[in-house]
């Protein structure tokens, strides 16, 4: 297995993928990185400029692969690389959340932790996790219940929120070409979450990653408005439920840091043999 | 635009789930039930509305939609229209010249790469790759002289 890191996860989320290294070598499944490969590109921003270049780039990423199959960790990546693939009929790509899920199973996900995580968590699933649903056929994209297990599968609590489905502001090129829509699509998000009193915002996407978590730094700035809630990728979750050291997630390099949620995932609740 | 994609848009029965499923439409100008409204009833070109900006490409529209109209695919089509008569909003400019330069959105820095390190990880995006960077550069050039010129 290849695992493509994209440009959000290799250039400012690295315990992202060292965090995936850790879970997938606890699980047996042998992964290392797709050398060479570029941006994937990302589907709306490219798609909005030219098609032809999101296919051509996308395409050299999936031949690097040379058919063995691509995991990403990002829902813009495995959007474009997916998306390609099966129009092609050339290349496997999953992400990682929907292969947790399906080819290793909540069972031996929770068979395989070694301290439960007891948290109060906002998933956040992220638009293209699912949509556009033409090929993605894995999950209902009205009800999808595959993080909220993940999460439930690590001893965390999955909180209902207003908005839980909405976008979090940072796709289709907003962020970039519209930040004052963002940052409001943003705060409607974040108001919701902070009435549920949640210990982190858990997401499987960086680019949602860096939206809440940056997002918040920023709105703290332009609008005056505090949260502090972090923001964590759920691989880096499920790699400390499986024992590795909080640090080495790189939880701390984020925007919103939070000692009570690191001492919350160093100390754990231990899983009795 | 393109014809297989206009044609899809005389389906179009203003039932408004379209609007009524959209979060950008609640704090932004974004209406995709009247632009739809206005190129059906006057011939408006859905490239006229800068509004299409503020579009996150959720898609719930398009997955919602009960007449199968591709809204989203359509608003990324009309974009490039806008896009070559009138330039990319905010930051977006810059976007384009880091993945033409840089090959990647998100260039790592110098301290980007420190952060592998001390994880103890390898750097090996097409950025840090010379052969890899001209190779992903040059299809990027060429595609964006053909759109910009």
């Amino acid at each position: 297995m290849k695992f493509f890191p994209g440009c959000m996860i290799h250039n400012r989320y690295p315990g992202i993928e060292k965090s995936l290294y850790y879970v997938f070598e606890n699980l047996g499944i042998s992964i290392s990185p797709l050398n060479g490969s570029s941006c994937c590109p990302a589907p709306s921003i490219t798609k909005s400029v030219s098609h032809d270049l999101w296919l051509e780039v996308g395409k050299r990423n999936i031949e690097l692969a040379d058919n063995d199959t691509i995991m990403t960790a990002c829902n813009g990546c495995f959007t474009t690389l997916f998306e390609i693939a099966e129009k092609t009929g050339r290349g496997d790509v999953r992400h990682v959340a929907e292969f947790l899920y399906f080819d290793v199973g909540i069972d031996r996900i929770r068979r395989s932790i070694t301290k439960r995580l007891p948290l109060r968590l906002a998933v956040h699933y992220g638009c293209h996790f699912f949509r556009p649903g033409e090929y993605k056929k894995f999950t209902s994209q009205e009800r999808p219940n595959i993080l909220d297990e993940l999460v439930e599968a690590i001893g965390s609590q999955s909180v209902d929120y207003r908005y839980k489905m909405m976008c979090c502001g940072g796709g289709g090129g907003v962020r970039a070409g519209a930040t004052e829509v963002s940052q409001d699509l943003l705060e409607i998000k974040l108001d919701a979450i902070s009435d549920e009193d949640a210990d982190a915002i858990v997401v499987i996407c960086p680019l949602c990653l860096n939206q809440f978590d940056n997002g918040q730094k920023e709105l703290e700035n332009s609008r005056n408005k505090s949260y502090g809630v972090p923001v964590v990728h759920y691989i880096q979750l499920l790699a400390v439920a499986m024992g590795m050291e909080p640090e080495l997630t790189g939880i701390q390099w984020h925007s919103i840091s939070s000692t009570d949620l690191i001492e919350k995932l160093v100390k754990g609740e231990m899983v009795e043999e | 635009m393109d014809a297989e994609l206009s044609k899809t848009l005389t389906r179009c029965m203003q039932c408004g789930t379209c609007i009524g499923s959209c979060f950008s439409g609640r704090v932004t100008a974004l209406n995709t039930r009247k632009i739809l409204m206005e190129y059906m009833a006057k011939g408006t070109p859905i490239e006229d509305h800068d509004a299409l900006w503020f579009c996150v490409t959720c898609y719930a529209c398009q997955e919602r939609c009960p007449r199968g109209i591709p809204i989203t695919d359509i608003i990324l089509e009309a974009r490039k229209d806008l896009a070559r008569r009138k330039g990319l909003p905010g930051r977006l400019k810059n976007a384009f010249s880091y993945l033409e330069k840089h090959t990647a959105y998100v260039p790592g820095k110098e301290k980007n790469v420190e952060m592998r390190r001390e994880l103890d990880l390898p750097v090996y995006h097409s950025q840090f790759d010379e052969k890899a960077r001209k190779e992903v550069s040059e299809i990027v050039s060429r595609h964006l002289k053909e759109v910009i010129g």
